[in-house]
């Protein structure tokens, strides 16, 4: 450990350490745009920058390492003119429409404008007038507001390994934009959002339902809303409550009281997943036929899947239907019969935590199930806007019939968490006894490849856990060459899995994920039941409508097919 | 010129004699500089990379492309044998099998025969060394070696922070030697000729003059001297290059680094740009800030965004509609760059700027 100065205070760090992290240990903000902590370092925004003594140049402080007895000023007032002409180099780039900004009241660049003090723009309007690319289903660029910190070029590149983007031209005239200045819908792109969460300016943002939602809301359909299992940990966060402050209850009356006549729970629709999925993968381990098997939770993933290794891979991905896509099959099936209603009168709203569900539901296979999807981040803006009183709402139920859940379908919503799931069941399967040992610690962690060997009756499985799309093409470049060890592996796109999914609110340190992972894991443990086909919902579904699992009907509803998919 | 006397591979010769520990102790003894501008200890920077254990490279800076320096060009046109011994002198030294020549995009017409000279040192040397000839595409970011680094990987030429430097941390993480054509030209003459003299520069003289071209002049010659040998007649100033500032016109001026830097300006890469008194400083950094907004990478904020705001307050003190608050604003704005930018480039870029406002106030008019 060394000693430095920060402003006059004496602190400690690492040899090595970058000044930002000390200083942010150290509760000092320095404003940033281009730094993330997960992303290589680049110092490209020149924001971060802070006066060293000795040394002619400011530094900038996201990529200068601290050594013994640096004194560091964050704020001097040299440190302040130059940041301050710096921001009104960007926002000199930037479109200032701040008010009809998605971004509004939340954006990264407007907070430190302010904090700034920027009031006149001294460099005058900005000269750029690029064209909007509305083209993707789930994502928004408006590359007039852009201000080049690169890091949603980093997340497509390094850590998604998708490479929908990347940069282009030169000095004033650098772009960020897929290849060949294709539209976003003609490029690789995944739907993640990865990139949403990351842009501090407002240049990226979801593509918005809110408008769609609100007609949906005043119209005479039979309205129902699902929610996603990761929505519950996170949505508290928009309205002031901590970070990992599960929100269930509140969020149901919420939804009941902006006008849905049925608030339904994802999670039964992913202890369905789980029914059929270890179903599915006894039956493959039986046989030793098409191993590993690979959850297809993740939108993202399948879409990553049909572009890159359709081929190879197809055959191990599971034929199992999302939660989302189970539960708007039974919505539309099941209980539009129920109702007697014509599944043409009913509106079903997804509250996801992702913004490839937008493109999920609009695939052919799933036409006329769900009707829209709304992320956390649009559903607080929705609330906000209906007046909704988040903070001091009464709790609510769920709505029968498909508004129970086990524990299971909770942790759906973190990485390991669709595994942990499958194991509990799949165990009992193979067993074929109510087993006590549940939990599965080892794959809860926020590791990026997680792997652990069970034995279930006398049989080792091997399992792998793994999210962000970079760590998972590793395994499956491992699969494609058939040196995989393994027999069942979970993919999810995002890091930290649903909880850092495209949709939901910013910021994606891993502080925060950690936080939103133990608000589930918290939720399963305080559930009764904990394992999906212990669910007396779907229990009373299978009987009532689907059969067994596995049965024909089950394979019609719940399970689906892929595609290979091209792109520019 | 004695940097055109071709060593014939005698310094190579020399060189496995002595074995690198003590080659490099033979340059480090003669002095020699890097002659990019930086003037680092070149036996030095060999010896940090020598030490590194496992892969490294060499790349030779060939991306000559600083306005008013032509000096390299001279060289891989008329003794490209010298700068193929050194490259072969430098990988022996710091063991390497891999070497690079960064070729500026616009020298692509010498690919060629600097392939041939390759070819040829190499069979007569007979060293096993590979040297792969790496063309530019015209961007002046990539003479910067971090950018070289980049765009040799296959990736966008941006810059990067230092440190890392290159001796640590290079051409796909490895230690990597970059040196510039010059200095490697000097490698195999500082080895065989005892009273080589590190002092001793090609000087690249262009602008106002009757007799642009290269020279080899001592640094630390008077500028006087240096106007009497290009026939410069009535200069008012004189630019280095494009981004080591100007200083005013004055026959007893010492050429070298440390009086430059006194006036605040930078001697780099020995390039003088003479300026006479017909000429407007104003017009002279117009035409200089149109050339940095054009070659700004667009990586960092200050100079991508800078560089067009510079262009544009220069442009409105010509159009005579400035007042004496925008000469303020270019003036902040130009140290703001200097202060705040990634790079080598970046920080460089508005030194014209600050010194011409320095020196010659008066051709920026304001009303």
């Amino acid at each position: 450990m060394i000693k430095l100065k920060i402003n006059g205070c004496e602190v400690t760090a690492k040899e090595g350490e970058f000044i930002i992290d000390i200083a942010e240990r150290n509760g000092i903000d320095i404003p940033h745009f281009c730094y993330n902590e997960r992303l290589e370092r680049i110092g490209a925004c020149r924001l971060c920058i802070v006066e060293v003594k000795g040394i002619d140049k400011l530094q900038a402080s996201c990529c200068t390492q601290v050594k013994k007895g640096m004194e560091i000023n964050t704020h001097s007032p040299r440190v302040l003119e130059a940041r301050r002409i710096n921001m009104q180099l960007l926002l000199a780039n930037h479109s200032l429409n701040c008010t009809t900004c998605k971004e509004n009241l939340m954006c990264k660049l407007q907070k430190y404008a302010s904090e700034l003090v920027i009031e006149d723009s001294i460099f005058g309007e900005t000269q750029r007038k690029d064209e909007i690319d509305n083209s993707s289903v789930s994502i928004r660029r408006d590359n007039n507001k852009c201000i080049l910190c690169e890091q949603c070029v980093r997340v497509c590149n390094d850590i998604q390994t998708v490479y929908a983007i990347g940069m282009t031209k030169r000095g004033v005239n650098t772009r960020i934009t897929p290849a060949f200045n294709n539209t976003m819908k003609q490029s690789s792109c995944i739907n993640c959002g990865q990139c949403v969460v990351a842009c501090p300016s407002g240049a990226l943002t979801e593509k918005s339902d809110i408008p769609k939602v609100l007609e949906a809301l005043n119209s005479d359909k039979h309205l129902i809303v699902q929610t996603a299992p990761s929505v519950r940990a996170t949505l508290g966060e928009l309205f002031g409550l901590p970070v990992g402050t599960p929100v269930t209850g509140k969020m149901v009356t919420a939804l009941k009281n902006i006008g849905f006549h049925k608030v339904f729970d994802t999670d039964l629709g992913a202890d369905i997943t789980i029914i059929e999925e270890a179903t599915e993968f006894v039956k493959r381990l039986k046989e030793n036929k098409n191993l590993p098997l690979i959850t297809t939770c993740c939108p993202a993933w399948i879409k990553f899947g049909e572009q890159f290794y359709f081929k190879e891979l197809n055959k191990n991905m599971s034929t199992c239907r999302s939660p989302q896509a189970i539960l708007a099959s039974l919505v539309k099936t099941y209980y539009a019969k129920k109702i007697k209603k014509d599944p043409k009168d009913i509106i079903l709203v997804d509250i996801m935590p992702c913004t490839a569900k937008k493109y999920e539901i609009l695939r052919p296979e799933f036409k006329g199930e769900a009707d829209f999807v709304l992320t956390t981040v649009e559903l607080a803006k929705l609330l906000k806007e209906l007046n909704v009183d988040f903070q001091n709402l009464p709790d609510s139920e769920f709505d029968n019939p498909l508004g129970f859940s086990t524990g299971a379908g909770d942790i759906f919503g973190h990485t390991g968490g669709v595994m942990e799931a499958a194991l509990r069941t799949a165990a009992d399967l193979i067993a074929k006894k109510d087993l006590k040992k549940i939990d599965y610690k080892k794959i809860r962690s926020m590791e990026e490849i997680k792997e652990a060997e069970i034995s279930i009756a006398g049989k080792k499985i091997k399992i792998c856990v793994v999210h962000t799309m970079g760590a998972a093409r590793k395994l499956l470049e491992q699969i494609k060459e058939g040196a995989s060890p393994y027999h069942f592996i979970e993919i999810m796109a995002c890091y930290g899995g649903c909880i850092g999914g495209g949709g939901q609110p910013p910021p994606h340190n891993k502080k925060t994920l950690k936080k939103r992972v133990n608000a589930l894991i918290r939720v399963d443990e305080h559930k009764k039941i904990r394992k999906s086909h212990k669910n007396p919902a779907a229990i009373k579904l299978y009987k009532e409508y689907l059969g067994k699992p596995g049965s024909e009907k089950a394979h019609k509803l719940l399970h689906t097919r892929y595609y290979r998919k091209s792109y520019v | 010129m004695k940097i055109l006397q071709k060593s014939e591979l005698k310094a190579w010769k020399k060189a496995k004699k002595l074995g690198p520990k003590k080659t490099i102790q033979l340059l480090k003894k003669q002095g020699l500089t890097g002659r990019g501008g930086a003037c680092f200890l070149t036996g030095l920077k060999w010896e940090l990379v020598k030490n590194a254990k496992g892969n490294k490279f060499i790349i030779c800076n060939a991306d000559e492309g600083e306005p008013g320096t032509f000096k390299d060009k001279l060289l891989l046109e008329k003794n490209p044998e010298n700068i193929i011994e050194g490259i072969l002198i430098a990988a022996y030294c710091i063991n390497t099998k891999q070497a690079y020549i960064y070729l500026r995009g616009e020298y692509n017409y010498l690919k060629d025969s600097l392939k041939k000279t390759i070819e040829e040192t190499l069979t007569a040397s007979r060293s096993s060394l590979k040297i792969d000839i790496i063309q530019g595409a015209g961007a002046y970011i990539c003479g910067d070696e971090t950018a070289i680094i980049a765009s040799i990987e296959n990736k966008r030429g941006y810059p990067h922070f230092k440190p890392p430097y290159p001796p640590q941390k290079g051409l796909f993480g490895k230690p990597t030697v970059i040196n510039n054509v010059e200095t490697l030209a000097n490698v195999p003459l500082a080895i065989i000729n005892k009273d080589w003299n590190d002092s001793l520069r090609l000087f690249s003289i262009s602008g106002n003059v009757s007799k642009p071209r290269v020279y080899e002049i001592k640094v630390g010659t008077k500028l006087g001297k240096i106007a009497l040998l290009a026939k410069a007649k009535n200069i008012k100033a004189v630019c280095f290059g494009a981004s080591g500032g100007c200083i005013p016109y004055n026959s007893n001026s010492i050429i070298n680094a440390e009086h430059i830097c006194k006036e605040e300006a930078m001697l780099g890469a020995c390039s003088l740009i003479f300026i006479n008194k017909k000429k407007s400083m104003l017009d002279l950094a117009i035409n200089i800030a149109q050339f940095f907004n054009h070659e700004s990478c667009g990586k960092c904020t200050p100079c991508r965004e800078g560089n067009t705001h510079i262009l544009k307050l220069l442009e409105k003190i010509k159009s005579g509609k400035a007042k004496q608050e925008d000469i303020e604003l270019l003036e902040k704005l130009s140290i703001t760059i200097r202060d705040t930018a990634l790079c080598g480039l970046g920080q460089s870029c508005t030194n014209h700027i600050l010194t011409a406002l320095n020196h010659f106030k008066k051709d920026f008019k304001v009303r």
